[in-house]
């Protein structure tokens, strides 16, 4: 079989192609959806947090932590009609092991810590989820992950500059930011 | 030097192993997904996966899931070893230009 060179470029090309389209298509499917999920809690979560007092703060977080676990399952889902593996049963145990681990050393380091405050501990949290993030986008479920670092920085300059309205930089910045990220990965990446 | 292969270069063929090549190893995708990411019809892309299958490159997977018949299509260890071979090919011919 002979092909000329001109041919062999437009094969090449072709399969670049194909492949950067498969692996995108299928990593902005749940992505993209995840991230906004995320950006909705947060907004919700932390501007509460910024104008409300009392209970009525921790219920709403509760309210929205399960809504959340919800709607990650109904993804995961949506996310394994189109692709499966019969073997990742493995997996699956490792990103929950990875995160109830996360969440114990996380509970250990604020015990440890202890005296903190809300916006304190809100950093501890945030700053293990975000670990948590990385781990997942680069050992097992092979997702991006600089938002993760982008969402770090600006909880960090929020905490340290502008204190007084942490929780709204939150969750207007990292929330809203979110939620306009997977807008964009959605529909025009 | 690796040799071109035949059935791998048809021009659906070669997108079909690209798209099954791109997935993690082990995972497979659904018919109509693939059907719709390489925009060809249902009898097209049938014949092109009966005829990777038959060479071995590929294999097909028929479930039932809420009690609907679903197919899943996986590549094989020999399919990517194949396709990797042709795309070294490929780049072998370019390299001469």
């Amino acid at each position: 079989m002979n092909i000329s060179p001109d041919q062999a470029e437009e094969a090449l090309a072709d399969i670049q192609k194909i492949m950067q389209k498969t692996r995108h298509s299928i990593a902005s499917s749940s992505f993209s959806t995840s991230l906004m999920i995320t950006g909705i809690i947060w907004l919700t979560g932390f501007v509460c947090t910024q104008f409300l007092t009392g209970e009525i703060v921790v219920y709403i977080w509760i309210g929205m932590s399960i809504l959340g676990s919800i709607l990650a399952s109904i993804l995961g889902s949506r996310q394994s009609r189109l692709v499966r593996n019969p073997a990742a049963g493995a997996t699956t145990k490792r990103v929950l092991l990875t995160w109830l681990l996360l969440t114990i050393y996380c509970l250990a380091a604020i015990v440890v810590a202890w005296p903190l405050d809300g916006k304190q501990m809100t950093i501890f949290i945030v700053l293990f989820v975000m670990i948590g993030w990385t781990i997942m986008g680069l050992s097992l479920l092979f997702t991006p992950v600089w938002p993760s670092v982008i969402l770090v920085a600006l909880v960090l300059a929020g905490y340290f500059f502008l204190p007084d309205f942490f929780y709204l930089i939150i969750g207007i910045l990292g929330g809203g930011g979110m939620i306009a990220l997977g807008l964009i990965i959605k529909y025009r990446w | 030097m690796p040799e071109l292969n035949e059935i791998v270069h048809q021009p659906v063929r070669l997108r079909i192993m690209a798209a099954l090549v791109a997935l993690e190893p082990g995972n497979e995708v659904d018919f109509t997904y693939l059907r719709d990411l390489l925009a060809v019809t249902d009898g097209n892309l049938g014949a092109h996966l009966r005829k990777l299958e038959e060479a071995g490159y590929i294999t097909v997977n028929k479930v039932f899931i809420d009690r609907k018949p679903r197919t899943f299509v996986t590549v094989t260890a020999d399919g990517r070893q194949v396709f990797h071979e042709h795309v070294a090919a490929l780049q072998s011919i370019l390299n001469r230009k």
